[in-house]
């Protein structure tokens, strides 16, 4: 569905802050207050391209809700009386949208059904189905991203198993003068899965320190370029878990492997190959 | 010392070289994947916007074009400006709208394009006869839009362009004709729109968008002229706004800075892993091999045949996983886009991983160049193994 | 006449851990052409030590080697290099093969260095793996061979771009009787054939069949 926007476009052109009694009150966003050096008091001239135009006085400056779905955007947005903006653009009695609040006890998806059957020329959503609807960017944001976690984690586990083989075959000549000495395959082969496991746990450990710095920069670096207070980086103790648990699981997995491919080959070859 | 040789050492150890070229073959795909992502997109639009061959774009100040509601008064005036400048080969206006298709009860909400036949590029005509000033009436319609309102060409439909609240009524009304099957170029998939010529749309939508339009194409004699074209546009017709093609990917670029971000930050990720990979892997053969590199050193062979037996080595490795690697890239991308080009809204001629020779290339160059820098250490470490010292203690 | 090998006052200085070991003390050896040397010793004594600065491995901390007249110090790595390449050979206890090569592949390996073609490669080989008794083994990998065959091959590429001289360092360290007595058995023929031979070796019998025996204690000579 279309987004609803209106837009006016802004002749700014501050004159002497002396109050008329035809000036409009606007409220601007921090951004554009910044941008044009506008403070609470100023007037402003606003007009949209049909010439007409209206003197305002800025009432207030706003910090407007961060909202995903325009921090790309670098639009400026300024807030009216309805009244002033529907004057302004020469249609008075017009409107994008009604916000409707129900009594208590009325299901929304019911009253939309039932409004939308009997309107004519207007459709009726629930703020649900407009959230749903509206949050299909982000859906397929969260769908790519998911994606690209699951090659992060394939080339991950592959190369976590290969690096644990490496690791442990090159203990082929320790575990050869063990086996030779009369050290049980069961002792080597736990010694080496512990081994392989503390590896695992300091890495993971390690992994989750470093997620979080770059998690503390991603958000630095983007809140500071689309100068918003959004999150971009969250950890929870969900994907901490998740994390630590495959990463931990797969070294102690690779380990055990390599381990059992020791301690499975005679000693004799092991010492000779090493 | 020499190729085959080096490649035997690897194919030794089947399994660890197995997962080396599983782990580069992933990295090498993840790296493509993100170098096409990160011109890809742009290259996309940028073909788009230039697939009728109009160089600039005339908006509302301070729009990019369907990026608001907002539009022009005056089309009909700004037109013929824009026509007299020199340079200026072809302008044409348009205007978008909602309208409706009637069908008794029913009503269809639908995108109409009210164009100039002679001078837009909104759509490619599929099948019939495209539209004609001196018929007002005739309508073209999109795949999505003859389906919803069940009509071929010949038809007639019932269009209404306001549907007005309080009284109940449509207004607008209008019986058209369908005259063909139009593929609409900047539509999101199943995007249901229609084509009428730019007078109908403007009657369609009512008094206040007489002599109005969204958006006005133009079309420039030479393609090297375009930016001074729209320079001199800008200084004579200050009132509206005017892109170039190479501004419209400039800002299409900064909005979707996050995917060129993105991209560059995961292709380096995928390039250090193939580092750590390969570099891992020959530090581990070279110290297991040791004592065979300072016998083969104190037998005669110059440190640069051992240092070039370790490349070799490491240079196969590369050149095996990236090979496997770009052709897994192709088909990860395509997956990676099935999803990106789901966003709502999107033209669905824009992909956002585009397979070019150029990329491909690219992505090949570097993994090569990645995979000399990882074996570096190893075959340096090699070369400088100090020959007795690994004798004595290889002796142990 | 002039030595084949000659070291001068030759010491050497090992650096480990912050302590100085003292492997070679003021070391003086003359070697003449075709002559079979061996040097003995107890552990420590500096027998390889010398081995490895006589065939330019390592540079002596004082003094000077001489191979053919030549002094070792006036070469650089690259010449250290190719003076092994091409007139010394090295036999080492621990054979070093490479295990992905065969026999023939690992003789031909210091020939491919000199850039000898690939045919002269493999007929000099097969002839060299014969001249020590395995020819029917050329195509085996050192793993498919025993331990005395790998160091019959180890010997064969000492000998691939036919030096004059022989260095070997405890070459049957790692074989038993039987199979150590084959490789002596070789070393005889090769002398006889005219190599010059530094043997380094704890085997008293592989001493005993040299022409003349070093001894060596603390780094210096005894004998």
């Amino acid at each position: 569905m279309r987004r609803p926007v209106v837009m006016a476009f802004l002749a700014l052109i501050v004159t002497t802050p002396k109050a008329h009694s035809q000036d409009i009150g606007i409220a601007i966003e921090r951004r554009l207050a910044e941008s044009a050096r506008l403070v609470v008091g100023d007037t402003v001239r606003v007009a949209t391209d049909t010439g007409l135009g209206a003197r305002a006085i800025v009432r207030a400056i706003y910090e407007p809700a961060p909202d995903p779905a325009t921090i790309m955007r670098r639009d400026y947005h300024v807030r009216f009386e309805l009244a002033d903006l529907a004057s302004l653009l020469g249609q008075p009695d017009r409107v994008d949208r009604f916000g409707v609040v129900l009594q208590a006890g009325i299901d929304p998806d019911t009253a939309a059904a039932r409004l939308d059957r009997t309107a004519f020329g207007f459709s009726v959503f629930s703020s649900e189905r407009i959230a749903a609807g509206s949050s299909t960017t982000f859906l397929v944001v969260s769908r790519f991203h998911r994606a690209i976690a699951v090659i992060s984690i394939i080339a991950s586990a592959i190369f976590l198993l290969c690096l644990m083989l490496l690791k442990v075959e090159e203990r082929r000549a320790d575990v050869a003068v063990l086996r030779l000495t009369g050290i049980s395959r069961r002792t080597v082969f736990i010694s080496l899965v512990i081994e392989a496991a503390v590896i695992a746990l300091v890495g993971s450990a390690l992994g989750v320190v470093m997620a979080a710095g770059a998690s503390a920069l991603t958000n630095w670096h983007y809140q500071g370029a689309f100068e918003t207070s959004l999150h971009f980086s969250i950890m929870t103790l969900s994907t901490i878990a998740f994390a630590v648990a495959l990463s931990v699981t797969l070294g102690i997995v690779a380990g055990a492997a390599a381990a059992w491919r020791l301690v499975g080959t005679p000693p004799m070859i092991l010492w000779r190959r090493g | 010392m020499n190729w085959r040789w080096a490649l035997r050492d690897l194919a030794r150890h089947r399994l660890r070289t197995a997962l080396s070229l599983a782990g580069i073959a992933v990295a090498a795909a993840l790296l493509l994947d993100m170098m096409m992502l990160s011109g890809g997109l742009e290259r996309s639009f940028e073909k788009l916007l230039l697939s009728r061959g109009y160089q600039l774009r005339v908006t509302p100040k301070g729009t990019l074009p369907f990026d608001t509601e907002a539009t022009m008064g005056g089309a009909s005036d700004l037109v013929a400006r824009i026509r007299a400048e020199p340079g200026v080969a072809e302008a044409g206006a348009m205007l978008a709208t909602s309208v409706h298709a009637l069908a008794g009860a029913a009503r269809r909400s639908l995108v109409a394009y009210g164009v100039d036949p002679t001078a837009q590029g909104f759509y490619v005509l599929e099948t019939g006869t495209d539209l004609d000033p001196s018929h007002p009436d005739a309508i073209l319609l999109g795949l999505p839009a003859a389906a919803i309102v069940g009509a071929r060409i010949g038809d007639t439909v019932e269009i209404a362009g306001r549907l007005d609240p309080q009284v109940g009524v449509a207004s607008g009304t209008r019986r058209m004709v369908v005259r063909g099957t139009a593929r609409f170029l900047y539509d999101a998939r199943d995007q249901p729109s229609v084509a009428v010529t730019l007078g109908t749309a403007q009657a369609l939508a009512g008094r206040s968008a007489r002599d109005r339009a969204s958006v006005i194409m133009v079309r420039v004699g030479d393609d090297s002229a375009a930016a001074s074209v729209a320079g001199h546009l800008r200084e004579r017709i200050p009132e509206v706004g005017v892109s170039s093609i190479g501004e419209m990917v400039v800002q299409f670029r900064t909005r979707l800075s996050y995917f060129r971000q993105l991209s560059l930050i995961l292709g380096l990720i995928a390039l250090v892993v193939t580092v750590l990979l390969v570099g891992t892997l020959l530090a581990i053969t070279v110290n297991e091999q040791i004592g065979v590199i300072a016998t083969l050193r104190a037998i005669g062979v110059a440190r640069r045949s051992v240092f070039l037996y370790v490349m070799q080595q490491g240079l196969a490795l590369t050149v095996v996983g990236s090979a496997a690697g770009l052709v897994l890239g192709i088909i990860t991308a395509r997956w990676l886009d099935a999803i990106l080009t789901s966003f709502p809204g999107l033209p669905a001629s824009i992909s956002f991983f585009v397979a070019e020779p150029g990329s491909l290339l690219r992505a090949a160059v570097v993994l090569l160049i990645t995979g000399v820098i990882a074996g570096l250490p190893p075959s340096w470490r090699a070369m400088h193994a100090p020959v007795a010292a690994t004798l004595r203690s290889d002796a142990l | 006449m002039t030595p084949i090998i000659e070291a001068r006052d030759v010491a050497r200085v090992h650096a480990l851990r912050g302590h100085s070991v003292e492997a070679l003390r003021g070391v003086s050896l003359k070697v003449r052409a075709g002559e079979h040397l061996a040097i003995t010793g107890p552990s420590g004594s500096g027998k390889s030590t010398l081995l490895t600065l006589l065939g330019g491995l390592e540079r002596p901390t004082s003094g000077d080697v001489l191979v053919q007249g030549r002094s070792l110090a006036t070469l650089d790595d690259r010449l250290l290099t190719r003076l092994r390449l091409e007139q010394v050979g090295f036999v080492f206890q621990r054979f070093h093969l490479l295990p992905v090569l065969t026999a023939r592949e690992n003789v031909e390996l210091p020939m491919a260095e000199m850039r000898v073609s690939s045919r002269e490669r493999k007929e000099r080989a097969e002839e060299l793996l014969a001249y020590v008794g395995l020819s029917g083994r050329s195509g085996h990998r050192p793993t498919e061979l025993s331990g005395g065959e790998m160091q019959r091959v180890a010997i064969a590429r000492a000998l691939a771009n036919r030096p004059a001289i022989l260095l070997a360092d405890e070459p049957t360290g790692e074989l038993d009787m039987a199979t150590g007595q084959a490789i002596l058995d070789l070393f005889d023929r090769l002398n006889r054939d005219g190599m010059t031979m530094v043997v380094v070796t704890h085997d008293d019998r592989l001493a005993e069949r040299a022409q003349r025996v070093v001894r060596m204690l603390d780094g210096q000579i005894t004998n």
